[in-house]
């Protein structure tokens, strides 16, 4: 007997239907065969269902079995159709009897793993099934299913095992449907490591921080071993605002598709905050394997990345941080798929001014010769360093200046600075694609950035006197911009200006 | 100060309107042109995008048409008529008025017998520094500014540092007095004066365009101007 169950399958972050056959042939020799350009994983789906099956008190049919996933000419990966294909088997040996139970109508989605006890395991991509699945039902792993049940007009059935689910269909015993989770806009509480208030001194960095947080922009700290350099970049997590409903579903979909999502975990509200460490592959920051997953770039996505000691990091891989920048998505093309992934990260770097670390320190001397120097800073290439909305320097800081200095702001108060001004913007670009000021292109920033005359003239003669470029000109508007909603001012005034010019490119 | 030029400019003579209008409007001051298209016209353009103020001196009388930008910007149009058509005499008794009311004259670009020499001829009478933007030698209208430089009876006009007449210059701002003697970072400056990090950002960078600051590897020192900049 022919049974034909759906599925899906995740490529990247499209979705696209699959339909898995199975057939129960009355004659030839028992076996069971998988066809339809399985992976490895899929292919040793037949151990884990047999078993799952004898497992959870059914007969596994002794005869010949063969599985087709259509289209054929899309490759299959992963372990999601363990349960599309023993439902299949199930209802192909008529131990499971859909046709009469009424109950599972052809529409029906099934995705999920098995455990040799019969048992549903947390399987990755289950959001994007619920996406795709809209005014459909779809049968995941309960501790997955939390995932899907915040989209709406999808009925979530979750799954403990699949003797729960047999008797789902015989009416023994009915499964509830999850039910809808509203995504609200809870402010989720601050996740606050290091609080700013406990770094000692460079006011200035804490406040270009803020400016970063605060509209997105790329920040890049400078300065000797010791400064603080680090704690502040961890202080940045705990001043990031929470993640907006339409921001949380499309991080979320991302976590999903990488498998990142802790199970029972529903909707990531926390802002991302990755921070690599400098041994990490072009694949592992912008994406990659013969099946894509998301790199670090997209992880970061909305969020924070944080690249500490970034001279240190192969060029290959800085380089590869150009396309993502410049458009926010990262491209990855491999033999098997094109993918494209989004990846709109703020970009948070720290590097010392040297190889040794102490070039232009107050009291220790440099070693490096000028060559160093030179060889050390080219390592990161102007294009890079030209997309850098803000350049701050962290210097060494003399400890008896310290312990008489006022304690600065709270990571609490900033953050709720930060998270007025999201508000701002949020307002501002309503009818544009983008959230903050930094991903504004060209024409919006004629558009929303009025400048005073005062302020126009200032940048003029900065332009002239530090010899700024073009894309540096439409970057300090920017930054102006953030640090006028800062202000809550709608016009850019002149002190806003020369704020912004503070932090202009100065390596 | 009055700045005259070429109705033909050329892409050099826009480039110099722009890198020394700002500086001048910067430092305080107000600047007069003659209300002609060409160099005239984008100095007047210039000083208002930039905040500043001008005065602009007719060829001809002012009547209803005249174009009120600039008085809207808190600027003056003079004229010696009521109702004057331009003619060619009118534009040589405006060009005197002009040179008259500056207290120096620059002169962008300008022809062989051009209106802007005689303004230069009639500063030079009434013995007002001018200065001239020297050009190619092979360019038209650069041919009477250098005709200028080269008579002597103007300098050479090559960087904008016009710091004497700094009007806005104040040795009594408590960041020039805090760096007096040692370089500082921003942080340190605004912890000593008690005062947020942005306020004595956007102040540091005023002081750095007037030309009083200067900053080194995140320090910032007071610019040993040597009390005169003007032997340029």
């Amino acid at each position: 007997m022919l049974v034909k169950i759906k599925s899906v399958a995740n490529v990247g972050l499209e979705t696209t239907a699959i339909e898995v056959e199975v057939d129960v042939a009355s004659a030839g020799f028992p076996g069971f065969n998988i066809v339809g350009l399985a992976s490895k994983a899929v292919e040793e789906a037949r151990e884990r269902v047999k078993t799952a099956i004898t497992n959870s008190g059914f007969d596994f049919p002794p005869k010949k079995i063969t599985v087709n996933l259509a289209p054929a000419d899309i490759p299959k990966d992963g372990a999601a159709y363990d349960l599309p294909i023993a439902v299949g088997i199930l209802a192909a040996s008529e131990q499971l009897m859909p046709m009469n139970a009424n109950r599972m109508t052809t529409n029906d989605i099934f995705f999920g793993e098995l455990s040799l006890d019969g048992s549903l395991r947390h399987t990755k991509g289950v959001l994007l099934v619920g996406l795709f699945a809209k005014d459909n039902a779809i049968y995941v792993p309960i501790l997955s299913a939390n995932e899907a049940a915040v989209v709406e007009n999808v009925t979530v059935y979750p799954v403990r095992n699949l003797r729960e689910l047999v008797d789902h269909f015989q009416d023994i015993e009915k499964i509830e449907p999850l039910a809808h989770l509203e995504i609200q806009e809870l402010v989720s509480d601050a996740n606050i490591d290091v609080d700013l208030a406990d770094v000692a001194g460079q006011e200035q960095a804490k406040r270009a921080l803020t400016i970063a947080a605060a509209g997105g922009h790329n920040l890049l700290m400078f300065g000797p071993p010791g400064t603080g350099k680090t704690m502040l970049a961890k202080g940045m997590a705990g001043i990031l605002p929470p993640l907006s409903s339409q921001e949380a579903l499309e991080v979320t979909r991302i976590y999903s598709v990488a498998g990142l999502l802790d199970s029972g975990e529903s909707l990531i509200r926390r802002r991302p905050y990755r921070h690599p460490h400098h041994g990490v592959s072009p694949a592992g920051m912008v994406g990659g394997g013969s099946n894509p997953l998301p790199g670090e770039v997209s992880l970061s996505h909305l969020g924070v990345l944080f690249l500490d000691e970034m001279a240190e990091f192969p060029r290959s891989v800085l380089e590869s941080l150009r396309q993502p920048m410049e458009d926010g998505t990262v491209s990855i093309v491999r033999a098997s798929a094109h993918v494209s992934y989004p990846a709109s990260f703020t970009l948070l770097a720290a590097v010392n001014p040297c190889p040794c670390g102490y070039l232009g320190h107050p009291r220790r001397e440099c070693k490096c010769t000028d060559k160093m120097v030179r060889k050390y800073r080219s390592r990161i290439s102007g294009p890079i360093l030209d997309r850098i909305d803000l350049h701050v320097h962290v210097p060494a800081v003399e400890i008896e200046k310290l312990d008489s200095s006022a304690v600065g702001q709270s990571s609490l108060n900033i953050r709720n600075q930060v998270i007025s001004t999201r508000k701002i913007q949020e307002l501002r670009f309503k009818d544009e694609k983008i959230y903050t000021n930094s991903q504004m292109g060209n024409k919006q920033v004629k558009k929303y950035c009025q400048l005073m005359p005062d302020a126009t003239r200032i940048l003029k003669l900065a332009v002239e006197k530090f010899d700024l470029s073009a894309r540096s000109y439409f970057r300090l508007i920017k930054v102006s911009r953030t640090i006028a909603d800062l202000d809550n001012s709608d016009k850019i005034l002149v002190n806003h200006m020369a704020e912004a010019l503070q932090y202009r490119q100065q390596i | 100060m009055t700045i005259v030029g070429s109705r033909r400019m050329t892409d050099y003579g826009r480039r110099v309107i722009e890198k020394i209008v700002p500086q001048l409007v910067q430092d305080g001051w107000t600047i007069v042109s003659g209300f002609m298209y060409g160099v005239d016209k984008y100095v007047h353009q210039t000083c208002i995008e930039c905040g500043g103020k001008t005065i602009a001196v007719l060829g001809w009388g002012i009547d209803q048409e005249t174009d009120t930008k600039i008085i809207d910007s808190g600027g003056l149009l003079l004229s010696l008529w009521k109702d004057q058509k331009g003619t060619l005499w009118t534009f040589p008794a405006r060009d005197r008025v002009m040179a008259a009311l500056g207290h120096e004259l620059i002169v962008v670009e300008a022809g062989q017998k051009s209106g802007s020499l005689i303004t230069a001829e009639m500063a030079y009478k009434l013995k007002k520094p001018i200065w001239a933007v020297p050009g190619p030698i092979t360019s038209s209208v650069s041919a009477g500014t250098n005709q200028l430089i080269a008579d002597g009876k103007a300098r050479m006009l090559t960087n904008f540092q016009f710091s004497i007449y700094n009007l806005q210059s104040n040795s009594n701002d408590p960041i020039l007095k805090l760096i007096e003697n040692q370089g500082l970072d921003a942080s340190e400056i605004a912890r000593r004066l008690g005062r947020s990090a942005s306020d004595i950002g956007s102040e540091l960078t005023m002081l750095m365009l007037k030309g009083e600051v200067e900053d080194r590897e995140g320090k910032y020192y007071l610019r040993d101007t040597g009390g005169n900049e003007r032997n340029m």
